[in-house]
Protein backbone atom coordinates (compact mmCIF):
# COMPACT_ATOMS: atom_id res chain seq x y z
CA UNK A 1 0.00 0.00 0.00
CA UNK A 2 1.39 3.68 -0.93
CA UNK A 3 1.26 5.87 1.71
CA UNK A 4 -0.72 9.46 0.84
CA UNK A 5 1.65 11.84 2.46
CA UNK A 6 5.15 11.49 0.56
CA UNK A 7 7.36 9.36 2.88
CA UNK A 8 10.79 10.41 4.54
CA UNK A 9 12.61 8.36 1.63
CA UNK A 10 10.62 10.01 -1.15
CA UNK A 11 11.86 13.70 0.75
CA UNK A 12 15.04 12.38 1.25
CA UNK A 13 14.77 11.03 -2.76
CA UNK A 14 13.96 14.84 -3.43
CA UNK A 15 16.35 16.02 -2.06
CA UNK A 16 18.55 14.00 -4.02
CA UNK A 17 17.06 15.48 -6.79
CA UNK A 18 17.51 18.58 -6.05
CA UNK A 19 21.10 18.46 -5.83
CA UNK A 20 21.37 16.59 -8.49
CA UNK A 21 19.25 18.99 -11.18
CA UNK A 22 20.45 22.27 -9.91
CA UNK A 23 24.28 21.12 -11.04
CA UNK A 24 25.38 23.47 -13.68
CA UNK A 25 25.56 22.21 -17.19
CA UNK A 26 29.23 20.87 -18.43
CA UNK A 27 29.02 23.06 -21.27
CA UNK A 28 28.92 27.22 -19.85
CA UNK A 29 26.11 29.52 -21.10
CA UNK A 30 28.83 31.27 -23.40
CA UNK A 31 30.38 28.78 -25.03
CA UNK A 32 26.70 27.04 -25.29
CA UNK A 33 25.96 30.45 -27.19
CA UNK A 34 29.13 30.48 -30.07
CA UNK A 35 28.22 26.72 -30.66
CA UNK A 36 24.56 27.43 -31.43
CA UNK A 37 25.03 30.75 -33.12
CA UNK A 38 27.78 29.05 -35.48
CA UNK A 39 24.92 26.48 -36.79
CA UNK A 40 22.16 28.96 -37.56
CA UNK A 41 21.13 28.57 -41.22
CA UNK A 42 22.03 31.88 -42.88
CA UNK A 43 18.17 32.01 -44.13
CA UNK A 44 15.65 30.74 -41.73
CA UNK A 45 12.69 28.59 -42.59
CA UNK A 46 9.97 30.49 -45.03
CA UNK A 47 6.97 30.67 -43.15
CA UNK A 48 4.05 28.88 -44.71
CA UNK A 49 2.55 31.81 -46.58
CA UNK A 50 6.02 32.81 -48.46
CA UNK A 51 6.29 29.28 -49.52
CA UNK A 52 2.96 28.92 -51.10
CA UNK A 53 3.53 32.58 -52.65
CA UNK A 54 7.03 31.03 -54.40
CA UNK A 55 5.49 27.79 -55.44
CA UNK A 56 3.30 29.82 -57.67
CA UNK A 57 5.90 32.20 -58.54
CA UNK A 58 7.77 29.54 -60.13
CA UNK A 59 4.87 28.00 -61.77
CA UNK A 60 4.20 31.38 -63.00
CA UNK A 61 7.90 31.42 -64.48
CA UNK A 62 7.55 28.14 -66.25
CA UNK A 63 4.43 28.74 -68.23
CA UNK A 64 5.78 31.64 -69.30
CA UNK A 65 9.49 30.10 -70.43
CA UNK A 66 7.45 27.40 -71.45
CA UNK A 67 5.26 29.86 -74.06
CA UNK A 68 8.51 31.58 -74.53
CA UNK A 69 10.48 28.24 -75.83
CA UNK A 70 7.99 26.74 -78.26
CA UNK A 71 8.45 26.88 -81.85
CA UNK A 72 5.76 29.12 -83.51
CA UNK A 73 5.34 29.52 -86.95
CA UNK A 74 7.09 32.50 -88.30
CA UNK A 75 10.54 31.55 -86.87
CA UNK A 76 13.72 29.91 -87.75
CA UNK A 77 13.54 26.64 -89.19
CA UNK A 78 9.88 27.13 -90.90
CA UNK A 79 11.85 27.47 -94.31
CA UNK A 80 11.49 23.86 -95.02
CA UNK A 81 7.26 24.68 -94.43
CA UNK A 82 6.57 28.03 -96.23
CA UNK A 83 8.55 28.82 -99.26
CA UNK A 84 11.80 27.62 -99.54
CA UNK A 85 12.12 23.48 -100.59
CA UNK A 86 13.59 21.40 -98.57
CA UNK A 87 17.82 20.05 -99.76
CA UNK A 88 17.65 18.11 -102.36
CA UNK A 89 17.81 14.25 -101.49
CA UNK A 90 17.77 10.93 -103.36
CA UNK A 91 14.75 9.23 -103.89
CA UNK A 92 16.12 6.84 -101.46
CA UNK A 93 16.35 9.10 -98.46
CA UNK A 94 13.94 9.43 -96.19
CA UNK A 95 14.34 13.10 -94.21
CA UNK A 96 13.21 13.38 -90.53
CA UNK A 97 12.73 16.95 -89.44
CA UNK A 98 13.07 16.07 -85.20
CA UNK A 99 13.23 19.89 -85.03
CA UNK A 100 14.70 23.33 -86.46
CA UNK A 101 18.03 22.43 -85.30
CA UNK A 102 17.70 18.59 -86.15
CA UNK A 103 17.28 16.30 -89.24
CA UNK A 104 17.50 13.09 -89.64
CA UNK A 105 18.27 11.04 -93.09
CA UNK A 106 17.48 7.13 -93.91
CA UNK A 107 19.18 6.13 -96.49
CA UNK A 108 17.20 2.60 -97.76
CA UNK A 109 18.80 0.63 -100.12
CA UNK A 110 20.72 -2.97 -99.76
CA UNK A 111 23.85 -0.38 -99.69
CA UNK A 112 23.65 0.53 -96.72
CA UNK A 113 23.42 -2.95 -95.49
CA UNK A 114 26.25 -4.39 -96.95
CA UNK A 115 28.13 -1.80 -96.04
CA UNK A 116 26.77 -1.76 -92.45
CA UNK A 117 27.28 1.77 -92.26
CA UNK A 118 24.94 4.38 -90.43
CA UNK A 119 23.79 7.71 -92.20
CA UNK B 1 7.94 31.65 -15.04
CA UNK B 2 8.84 35.46 -15.03
CA UNK B 3 8.28 37.06 -18.50
CA UNK B 4 12.00 39.06 -18.62
CA UNK B 5 11.02 42.68 -20.53
CA UNK B 6 14.43 42.01 -22.49
CA UNK B 7 13.07 38.73 -24.12
CA UNK B 8 10.62 40.47 -26.11
CA UNK B 9 12.81 43.21 -28.06
CA UNK B 10 15.39 40.23 -28.40
CA UNK B 11 13.09 38.00 -30.05
CA UNK B 12 11.94 40.46 -32.75
CA UNK B 13 15.42 41.28 -33.14
CA UNK B 14 16.22 37.53 -34.01
CA UNK B 15 13.22 37.67 -35.66
CA UNK B 16 15.02 40.40 -38.36
CA UNK B 17 17.56 38.00 -38.54
CA UNK B 18 20.22 39.16 -35.62
CA UNK B 19 21.79 36.27 -34.72
CA UNK B 20 23.68 38.01 -32.10
CA UNK B 21 20.18 38.53 -30.20
CA UNK B 22 19.41 34.73 -30.74
CA UNK B 23 23.17 34.08 -29.50
CA UNK B 24 22.01 36.17 -26.07
CA UNK B 25 18.86 34.23 -26.06
CA UNK B 26 20.15 30.87 -26.08
CA UNK B 27 22.88 32.67 -23.30
CA UNK B 28 20.05 33.29 -20.91
CA UNK B 29 18.16 30.03 -21.46
CA UNK B 30 20.88 27.02 -21.84
CA UNK B 31 21.28 26.60 -18.02
CA UNK B 32 17.81 26.19 -17.48
CA UNK B 33 17.10 24.07 -20.77
CA UNK B 34 19.77 21.68 -19.99
CA UNK B 35 18.74 21.03 -16.39
CA UNK B 36 15.22 20.24 -17.87
CA UNK B 37 16.79 17.95 -20.70
CA UNK B 38 19.36 16.16 -17.77
CA UNK B 39 16.52 14.57 -16.02
CA UNK B 40 14.65 13.72 -18.90
CA UNK B 41 17.07 11.98 -20.99
CA UNK B 42 20.01 12.13 -18.30
CA UNK B 43 23.42 13.86 -18.72
CA UNK B 44 24.90 12.15 -22.11
CA UNK B 45 22.13 13.79 -24.75
CA UNK B 46 20.75 16.62 -22.56
CA UNK B 47 23.13 19.14 -24.52
CA UNK B 48 22.72 17.54 -27.61
CA UNK B 49 19.12 17.76 -27.02
CA UNK B 50 19.02 21.88 -26.26
CA UNK B 51 21.74 22.52 -28.95
CA UNK B 52 19.83 20.84 -31.55
CA UNK B 53 16.31 22.29 -29.84
CA UNK B 54 17.84 25.78 -30.03
CA UNK B 55 18.62 25.18 -34.06
CA UNK B 56 15.14 24.46 -34.67
CA UNK B 57 14.00 27.19 -32.53
CA UNK B 58 16.05 29.50 -35.01
CA UNK B 59 14.19 27.81 -38.17
CA UNK B 60 10.71 28.70 -36.39
CA UNK B 61 10.82 31.92 -35.04
CA UNK B 62 8.49 33.30 -37.02
CA UNK B 63 5.48 31.08 -35.83
CA UNK B 64 6.00 32.39 -32.38
CA UNK B 65 3.05 34.24 -31.95
CA UNK B 66 3.80 35.88 -28.52
CA UNK B 67 7.41 36.62 -28.45
CA UNK B 68 7.26 37.80 -24.84
CA UNK B 69 6.52 33.77 -24.68
CA UNK B 70 9.67 32.67 -25.81
CA UNK B 71 11.10 30.68 -23.21
CA UNK B 72 7.67 28.43 -22.68
CA UNK B 73 8.19 28.43 -26.49
CA UNK B 74 11.59 27.37 -26.17
CA UNK B 75 11.34 24.89 -23.55
CA UNK B 76 8.29 23.00 -25.58
CA UNK B 77 10.57 22.54 -28.37
CA UNK B 78 13.49 21.55 -26.23
CA UNK B 79 11.27 18.86 -24.00
CA UNK B 80 9.91 17.38 -27.83
CA UNK B 81 13.73 16.97 -28.68
CA UNK B 82 14.01 15.38 -25.33
CA UNK B 83 10.90 13.01 -25.49
CA UNK B 84 12.53 11.83 -28.85
CA UNK B 85 15.67 11.60 -27.92
CA UNK B 86 14.25 9.13 -24.31
CA UNK B 87 11.85 7.12 -26.99
CA UNK B 88 15.52 6.24 -29.06
CA UNK B 89 17.33 5.84 -25.60
CA UNK B 90 14.61 3.07 -24.34
CA UNK B 91 15.67 -0.37 -24.26
CA UNK B 92 18.86 0.65 -25.83
CA UNK B 93 19.87 1.89 -22.53
CA UNK B 94 20.65 -0.31 -19.53
CA UNK B 95 20.41 1.35 -16.21
CA UNK B 96 23.81 0.67 -15.43
CA UNK B 97 25.41 1.68 -18.82
CA UNK B 98 24.58 5.69 -17.79
CA UNK B 99 27.53 6.86 -16.59
CA UNK B 100 27.45 9.82 -14.37
CA UNK B 101 30.34 12.18 -14.44
CA UNK B 102 29.03 14.75 -12.37
CA UNK B 103 32.27 15.84 -10.10
CA UNK B 104 30.45 18.78 -8.11
CA UNK B 105 28.19 16.57 -5.95
CA UNK B 106 28.57 13.03 -4.36
CA UNK B 107 28.37 10.52 -7.13
CA UNK B 108 25.92 8.02 -4.69
CA UNK B 109 24.16 10.47 -4.95
CA UNK B 110 23.98 11.23 -8.33
CA UNK B 111 23.45 7.80 -9.15
CA UNK B 112 20.84 6.92 -7.07
CA UNK B 113 18.73 9.82 -8.55
CA UNK B 114 18.72 9.52 -12.15
CA UNK B 115 19.04 5.54 -11.30
CA UNK B 116 15.43 6.34 -9.90
CA UNK B 117 13.88 8.95 -12.18
CA UNK B 118 15.19 7.57 -15.46
CA UNK B 119 12.60 4.42 -14.61
CA UNK B 120 9.71 6.90 -14.66
CA UNK B 121 7.91 7.75 -17.59
CA UNK B 122 9.47 10.94 -19.34
CA UNK B 123 7.05 13.42 -19.09
CA UNK B 124 7.17 12.45 -15.12
CA UNK B 125 10.60 13.09 -14.97
CA UNK B 126 9.52 16.51 -16.81
CA UNK B 127 7.26 17.26 -13.88
CA UNK B 128 9.24 16.32 -10.98
CA UNK B 129 12.66 18.00 -12.35
CA UNK B 130 10.47 21.55 -12.42
CA UNK B 131 8.58 20.75 -9.42
CA UNK B 132 11.16 20.07 -7.37
CA UNK B 133 14.39 21.29 -9.01
CA UNK B 134 12.72 24.77 -10.20
CA UNK B 135 10.03 24.75 -7.72
CA UNK B 136 7.29 25.73 -10.42
CA UNK B 137 3.99 26.24 -9.97
CA UNK B 138 1.17 23.83 -11.73
CA UNK B 139 0.61 26.87 -13.79
CA UNK B 140 3.81 27.81 -14.65
CA UNK B 141 4.89 23.57 -15.67
CA UNK B 142 1.72 23.25 -17.94
CA UNK B 143 2.32 25.37 -20.81
CA UNK B 144 6.38 24.27 -20.87
CA UNK B 145 4.81 20.76 -21.70
CA UNK B 146 1.98 21.81 -23.38
CA UNK B 147 -0.33 19.83 -20.94
CA UNK B 148 -3.32 21.32 -18.68
CA UNK B 149 -2.71 21.93 -15.05
CA UNK B 150 -4.47 18.70 -14.27
CA UNK B 151 -2.45 16.54 -16.27
CA UNK B 152 0.62 18.25 -14.50
CA UNK B 153 -0.64 17.29 -11.16
CA UNK B 154 -1.87 13.68 -12.35
CA UNK B 155 2.06 13.11 -13.72
CA UNK B 156 2.83 14.39 -10.82
CA UNK B 157 1.17 11.97 -8.40
CA UNK B 158 2.15 9.03 -10.58
CA UNK B 159 5.62 10.05 -10.10
CA UNK B 160 5.65 9.84 -6.51
CA UNK B 161 4.01 6.70 -6.31
CA UNK B 162 5.93 4.81 -8.82
CA UNK B 163 9.36 6.39 -6.91
CA UNK B 164 8.18 5.15 -3.49
CA UNK B 165 7.07 2.03 -4.85
CA UNK B 166 10.71 1.76 -6.38
CA UNK B 167 12.06 2.99 -3.14
CA UNK B 168 10.44 0.27 -1.57
CA UNK B 169 11.88 -2.44 -3.74
CA UNK B 170 9.09 -2.66 -5.90
CA UNK B 171 8.52 -2.07 -9.75
CA UNK B 172 7.75 1.67 -10.96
Amino acid sequence: MIAKEPTDQLLSFEDDLRDWGARPPRTPASVARTRVTARLPLAREPIPWLRLAASAALVVVLVVATWLGAPRAGREGTAFVHGESPPPVDPNVVVWVVDTRTTVYFVLGADGFAKGGMS
Amino acid sequence: MSVDEGTDSLVRAALGGDREAFGSLVERNWNRLVRLARSVVGELEAEDAVQDGLVAAWGRLATLAQPERFDAWVSRIVFRRCLRASRRQRGRVSLEAVPETATTCDPEVSLSAWQLLSRLAPQQRAVLHLTVVEGMTDAEIAPLLAITPASVRSHRRRARESVTRLLQGGKP
